[in-house]
């Protein structure tokens, strides 16, 4: 009985004859690209967004090469009680929340990921855990697995973002149902005692974890890739965090992308509550290069991508049959809806979240993971294993 | 899908281009959280200060 690969591992996975073919072509392109942009936010004088495009860029490379999938972790936990992934993600937290947590409390021009505790929140990362597990990756694993080649996932990030401007809409209402404001450890405790709390939290987490799995009769530790992957990934954050001046995240720049693509296409968004706040106003009108979640998105992609093309010809696998790709639209639909309630998606609500002291990751975790159970069992739907 | 993808890439890198060519810019790249009032990453308002 083996756990599905995830679509990046089978992106990735050179054959023997392949193993070291570079597609110069699908690797110069990206880092053209990357070259291109980070020379224009150069132009502007904005040394701090090239700085997020080679964070992104680095992380394309960190996730692919280290096959770092929240979701195929989740799956391997739920079904089997496998924490190896789990406890991997638990360390990428850790490493980040050392530097996150003190510098947003004490530095100016900083500040931590935070977002109301409330049912939009608990109903957005419920529907995200749904999506994710029919998807087969989060949003990271999306952009991830987008540069590395997966047709698949071109279909579920078309769908993210679809899904992110549906929620977007809609997001206004769910926070009307009521909530209770951001709940930041820092606050209560101070920076360092706001620190310890975090990783206490972590450390908690991570014994529950193992015990689970232990009682399970499964694999505790992770797999050294995942480790190395981790601290890697975790180091990154740190970088796109004091160059951003707040947590990495994904899903807001997707939903920025779609704005623009219905504004292009004739839809109003001026009569949208959600998008006379503020920052979606200003991110819808101005460059996209000026939002800082695009920046790093775009760096991700194109990393990955280069990444990919420098090990094997890139893109060559056919077209998965049609049953997965409806499960790649439908989860990618889902993702984007729920990262707008729920505040974002593995990397902003839940790596940022707890990574700030903020309680709502933690929230979002517990919902998520109980998404996931469901879209597990809805995958055979698709024509999808369950593991 | 390599055709696929090749059309994304460029259409993709295009559609960027033109629209930081044609945009308004204010220079530094921001967060919806940099805003006054914002309480989420997408800047959605606290529940406290809500209307």
């Amino acid at each position: 009985m083996t756990i599905a690969t995830p679509v990046s591992a089978a992106a990735a996975a050179p054959a023997p004859a392949e193993a070291v073919r570079v597609d110069w072509l699908f690797l110069a392109a990206p880092v053209l690209a990357t070259a291109l942009l980070a020379a224009l936010v150069l132009l502007d004088g904005q040394p701090r967004s090239a700085g997020l495009i080679l964070a992104g860029f680095g992380l394309g490379i960190a996730f692919l090469k280290a096959e770092f999938s929240f979701t195929a972790s989740w799956r391997r936990f739920l079904v089997r009680g496998e924490a190896g992934g789990l406890l991997a993600a638990l360390l990428l937290i850790g490493v980040a929340a050392v530097v996150i947590v003190p510098v947003a409390a004490l530095g100016r021009g900083f500040g931590g990921a935070i977002a109301p505790l409330g049912p939009s929140l608990v109903v957005g990362a419920f529907v995200f855990g749904i999506g994710m597990q029919l998807a087969n990756g989060c949003g990271s694993g999306t952009l991830y697995t987008v540069g590395g080649g997966s047709g698949r996932m071109l279909i579920a990030l078309a769908f993210f973002i679809a899904g992110s401007v549906i929620g977007s809409l809609h997001l206004p209402a769910f926070l009307a149902l009521g909530g209770i404001d951001p709940i930041l450890a820092a606050d209560y405790l101070g920076p360092w005692g706001g620190l310890l709390a975090t990783l206490a939290s972590l450390a908690l987490a991570a014994g529950v974890i193992a015990a689970i799995a232990r009682r399970r009769g499964a694999t505790v530790a992770p797999r050294r890739p995942l480790v190395v992957g981790a601290v890697a990934i975790g180091v990154l954050a740190i970088a796109a965090f004091l160059a951003g001046g707040h947590p990495w995240s994904v899903t807001f720049g997707l939903t920025v992308w779609g704005g623009k693509v219905a504004a292009l296409t004739g839809f109003d968004l001026s009569g949208a509550e959600f998008w006379q706040w503020p920052g979606p106003k200003r991110a819808l009108a101005e460059s996209i290069l000026t939002d800082t979640s695009s920046l790093t998105d775009f760096g991700m992609i194109f990393g990955a991508m280069a990444a990919a093309a420098a090990s094997r010809p890139f893109a060559r696998a056919s077209w998965p049959p049609l049953p997965s790709l409806a499960a790649a639209a439908v989860g990618g639909l889902l993702m984007g809806w729920g990262a707008r309630l729920g505040f974002g998606c593995n990397i902003g609500a839940f790596v940022g979240g707890v990574a700030s002291g903020s309680l709502h990751g933690w929230v979002w975790f517990l919902a998520a993971l109980a998404g996931c159970a469901i879209g597990i069992r809805l995958r055979p739907l698709f024509g999808l294993s369950r593991e | 899908m390599r055709i696929v993808y090749a059309v994304v890439f460029v259409v993709g890198l295009a559609a960027i281009l033109a629209d930081h060519l044609t945009s308004p810019s204010n220079g530094r790249a921001v967060s919806p959280e940099d805003f006054v009032g914002a309480c989420a990453p997408c800047g959605a308002p606290c529940p406290s200060v809500k209307k």
